[in-house]
């Protein structure tokens, strides 16, 4: 909705909700939509573990960012 | 065999069965069979509404879906429902409605909430629902169907299968249908629709969010506050806690109601015992990781963790004694079961923590 509304935006779920993301991504009519997917869990882990799984998707992250 | 048997009617098996694997095929089920539906037998549902069909029931803007009177009925029927329940299963969903959880995305989420219905008045009696023996039990159409019908509605109408838009971790197995009436004949004090305003001749649904129903064996005792002490100790379990605080339905058995009641105990008055008796130390909370809320989303945390401030209880300075309950009116209270043993349950919900319960009135056949 907010790429809709010109914000460029992407959205990021662990691996474990990959399937109810493409689900709602087809409710909205953009069963394309692009995901960055990190490993889960992430409610019990420490800052330094979120961030050691969040670096190796960074370039994906700008990269949907960018519209590329 | 030559025919069937003289005053059976005929009918072709295999027709049966390929309607009913047709209906598995293309999902419109909870994994059992459905009641198949033609035209003319959901027309008898309709015709028990004054509502069109057309008219819409319930919308979940988040996922761009409605459900129409028309919808539920066909559901309703597929559920097993009798023509005549068709009246309590609308009033579920403008209780569901009311109680406003479902519009939210409750029914996606990974707790695997369902929705248990409470009907009260005199449409327990015309339909046959259960409120006494095994109330949460199976072995009655209406209890069964009417509950059923909800959860069909829920996958058929706005998609919710599990793992897919339902992304329930466990889910519970109120999930099939949760169901009771409230053993109003056996309760010491006021039905809880005319409780909560409604006049005894009318009949009402109220909608909660559940996440379980937790057994309470209290045979022992004709003491109030030992009986009140094992409810509280029962609601305030930490492992119930993903918030601050909580909110939860106490289903008396009779005999429970009676020894409150003869005691001289009103409602109120279990319920202000509950409430004062729900709480943890500041320990015991520690001692499992939940003495601290998150700053961002108030769930509960350490005190250890990062993103930890101090709860609503610390705020306020209440000492050592964090509350699991915001108010009195966090608990309802109804009466259901045999009057057979010391047996109660709580109802834990997820939804008001106080206010009024969600209630619609059931619309009178004569509509």
């Amino acid at each position: 909705m907010l790429e809709r509304a010109g914000v460029p935006t992407v959205s990021i779920c662990t691996d474990a909700f990959v399937v109810p993301a493409r689900a709602m991504a087809d409710v909205y009519g953009a069963p394309e939509f692009e995901f960055v997917t990190i490993p889960h869990p992430i409610a019990s882990l420490s800052p330094p573990q979120i961030e050691a799984n969040v670096r190796p998707v960074i370039t994906e992250v700008v990269r949907i960012l960018a519209g590329g | 065999m030559d025919g069937a048997p003289a005053g059976l009617p005929v009918i072709d098996v295999d027709a049966v069965r390929r309607v009913l694997e047709e209906y598995a095929e293309r999902g419109w089920t909870d994994g059992l069979p459905v009641m198949p539906v033609t035209e003319s037998y959901l027309a008898e549902f309709l015709e028990q509404t004054s509502r069109g069909p057309d008219e819409v029931l319930l919308s979940m803007p988040h996922l761009n879906r409605a459900c129409t009177v028309r919808v539920a009925a066909i559901n309703a029927a597929m559920a097993g429902c009798r023509p005549e329940y068709f009246p309590v299963v609308l009033a579920a969903w403008s209780a569901l409605e009311a109680e406003g959880y479902v519009t939210r995305g409750i029914w996606q989420s990974t707790t695997g909430t369902a929705p248990m219905l409470l009907v009260n008045g005199p449409i327990r009696e015309q339909l046959g629902l259960n409120s006494k023996g095994n109330v949460f039990g199976s072995g009655f159409r209406a209890n069964a169907t009417i509950g059923r019908a909800i959860r069909l509605t829920a996958i058929n109408a706005f998609g919710l299968r599990p793992r897919e838009l339902d992304q329930a971790t466990q889910g519970n197995p109120a999930k099939y249908t949760a169901c009771i009436a409230e053993n109003e004949e056996e309760s010491p004090w006021p039905p809880f629709h005319v409780e909560h305003g409604f006049d005894a001749s009318e009949s009402t649904v109220t909608a909660m969010t559940m996440r379980s129903v937790v057994h309470i064996e209290a045979r022992h005792t004709t003491v109030p506050e030992q009986l009140g002490r094992d409810l509280a100790d029962t609601v305030r379990r930490t492992g119930a806690l993903i918030h601050e605080t909580i909110s939860a339905c106490i289903a008396l058995g009779p005999e429970h109601a009676s020894l409150f009641a003869g005691a001289g105990w009103t409602k109120d008055d279990v319920r202000r015992f509950v409430y004062e008796h729900a709480v943890n130390s500041r320990e015991a909370l520690a001692a499992v990781g939940k003495d601290a809320v998150s700053g961002k989303t108030r769930w509960r945390l350490s005190s250890e963790h990062p993103d930890a401030t101090a709860d609503t209880a610390a705020e306020q300075g209440s000492g050592n004694v964090v509350s699991v309950l915001n108010s009195e009116q966090a608990v309802q209270i109804v009466v259901a079961g045999a009057q057979n043993a010391g047996v109660s349950a709580v109802i834990e919900t997820f939804g008001p923590r106080g206010g009024p319960p969600a209630t619609a009135t059931v619309e009178s056949a004569s509509a």
